[in-house]
């Protein structure tokens, strides 16, 4: 296969950059029950990345779901040091960004939210090196 | 400089001159901080506007770990006050009773009440449950509010018409620090209009009488309207609060359901054209007899174990439930055997208490605990092994937390199945 790359312009809900690999959950995940904060475990035995661990990824999800407890267990794992570095997502989603907007306040960090849609997280395959700027351009290099 | 405006990104919002103020941070840092989550919360929304709300129920100070602690004390810590009045959710310990979830036995458990007393100091109503509309002065039709507890803000929106969207934890919080949230999706007429059409009218009255049947209902409501709005047809005229605040927590735990409409009850669907607001349903489903079997079945098997006991009060037990379970009782006792958990509010307590029920009860052999609820972790108490329950939501959980194995059943065939020690089941769904 060619060496190519792809570009995606997503919408900034919070700003900023990041570089590493993608994660991309085939379905929607609540970061309360179904996720283990402390060492950033998805733990919902339904889901299909079950036991993968979200530590050091650009995490591609389509969206949370569940109960209001979401946005606890995005602060809390990214306190704990074993959150992804960078969210993208298929769909506006509160309760990821208000989660991680609290962290990047109350831990001084700085971890982008990036919504694109669903169709175009397909473009993003796991494992592959993802770069994200502070004005919403996600590029994928393979 | 301020390291949160950076990554700020404030979208078509207008905001007037006392918005502005708080998001510059004039009115202080926690106030600062409050409006740039709502501010966030707007962009992502696409809201245009932000508007007033009059009323706040919490749900950050149920424990989900240290970065809960972190934010209060925060807010504390940079001079936060409350814009509204806001009533606290369940908490994960009891502050009444220690031995419910012990704050000494863990790290967790001790931030956790460290957490509950953390939001009295910001000025919150302590009323630690997750059915505020049980009590006194609640919002009323039409209402601007925020709700966190899903099956709160199905309540608040379905059953008493007030406008709430699900507003998650720390969102809660600064929705209530500002009185400010984005005028979206649930806070607008055309967001409230029912979609899909649930029609129970041929399943038998005696069926539709049982207190079970509006468990299973919630349940498949739950599992068929996705992200519709539903509205539910055919429901008996005995239907009263405890039974749609079954449906709503039901839904809501099997799915995501904000508001739904039952035609001829809740304020918004005095008939069929206003719930759908002049449109056609997009789907009608005719439910029968078999889809509540179904239901049943999918909520938990009658399994082989020995029954070990029951847990009652998932949302919070009512006054009028009270009175149905001491009926029911008879002056009876649970078998000893048994564990009989039942969880209620304070303000509910208190009432029982004065009609002499929670002495009673207590006699019988029954627990009563306050301020939290039994269907997470960690498990209070002897609740392992095969539990009856009359709540959908604690089936719907439950099991994925505890070393437990429920079965579902009616408010009186748990207490026969209590009294009796062993697992006492009606012929509710006979034709």
């Amino acid at each position: 296969m060619s060496k190519q790359s792809v570009d995606i312009e997503g919408r900034v809900l919070i700003a900023g950059s990041a570089d590493g690999p993608a994660l991309v959950l085939d379905e929607t995940l609540s970061f309360w029950g179904g996720f283990d904060p402390s060492n950033g475990e998805i733990i919902d035995v339904h889901h299909p990345q079950y036991r993968q661990l979200v530590g050091g990824k650009i995490l591609c999800i389509p969206q949370s779901k569940g109960s209001a407890g979401t946005p606890g267990g995005i602060a809390e794992t990214l306190r704990n040091g074993s959150g992804p570095i960078a969210f993208v997502l298929g769909e506006p989603d509160v309760n990821i960004s208000v989660g991680t907007l609290v962290a990047n306040r109350l831990y001084d960090m700085n971890i982008p939210v990036l919504e694109i849609s669903r169709e175009r997280m397909k473009q993003i395959k796991t494992g592959e090196a993802v770069f994200i700027d502070r004005n919403g351009r996600l590029s994928v290099n393979r | 400089m301020d390291a949160t405006k950076e990554v700020l990104v404030t979208g078509e919002l207008q905001l007037n001159e006392l918005d502005q103020a708080r998001l510059d941070g004039r009115l202080g840092k926690a106030m600062q901080f409050a409006m740039q989550t709502i501010v966030t919360a707007a962009h992502i929304d696409q809201a245009d506007a932000l508007i007033d709300i009059s009323f706040a129920h919490i749900d950050a100070c149920f424990y989900n770990g240290r970065a809960h602690l972190d934010f209060v004390n925060y807010m504390l810590d940079h001079g936060a006050s409350l814009a509204v009045p806001s009533w606290t959710n369940n908490g994960l310990v009891s502050l009444n009773d220690l031995s419910v979830r012990d704050p000494l036995a863990s790290r967790e458990m001790h931030e956790a009440r460290e957490l509950m007393q953390a939001y009295v100091k910001l000025g919150c109503n302590p009323v630690w449950t997750c059915a505020p509309y049980q009590l006194p002065g609640r919002p009323g039709l039409g209402d601007h509010i925020v709700g966190s507890e899903s099956n709160a803000v199905s309540f608040y929106n379905s059953v008493i018409g007030a406008r709430s969207n699900m507003y998650g934890d720390y969102l809660d919080v600064c929705a209530a620090i500002t009185g400010r949230v984005p005028f979206s999706k649930l806070h607008r007429d055309e967001a409230r209009a029912a979609q899909i059409l649930f029609d129970v009218g041929s399943i038998p009255q005696a069926v539709r009488n049982n207190d079970l049947f509006y468990h299973l209902l919630g349940y498949i409501v739950g599992r068929k309207c996705g992200n519709r709005v539903p509205a539910i047809v055919g429901l008996p005229e005995s239907c009263d609060e405890d039974d749609l605040k079954a449906i709503s927590a039901a839904a809501s735990s099997a799915g995501s359901v904000p508001l739904f409409h039952a035609v001829g009850i809740t304020p918004e669907a005095a008939t069929l054209e206003i719930a759908f607001q002049g449109r056609q349903p997009t789907q009608v489903m005719e439910l029968n007899v078999d889809d509540l079997r179904q239901a049943r079945d999918e909520l938990g098997k009658n399994s082989d174990q020995p029954l070990a006991g029951v847990a009652l009060g998932t949302p919070h037990f009512s006054y009028t439930e009270f009175e149905r379970l001491v009926n029911l009782l008879d002056g009876r006792s649970i078998d000893p055997r048994l564990t009989f958990y039942l969880s209620t509010s304070r303000h509910v307590f208190e009432q029982a208490k004065q009609q002499g029920w929670i002495e009673s009860l207590q006699q019988a052999g029954v627990k009563i605990i306050t301020d939290t609820c039994t269907y997470f972790s960690p498990a209070v108490n002897g609740l392992h092994g095969k539990i009856m329950t009359n709540s959908a939501k604690w089936a719907y959980y439950a099991p994925g937390m505890l070393p437990v194995d429920v079965l579902i059943a009616s408010l009186s065939e748990c207490i026969e199945s209590a009294v009796s020690g062993e697992v006492m089941l009606d012929q509710w769904d006979a034709t």
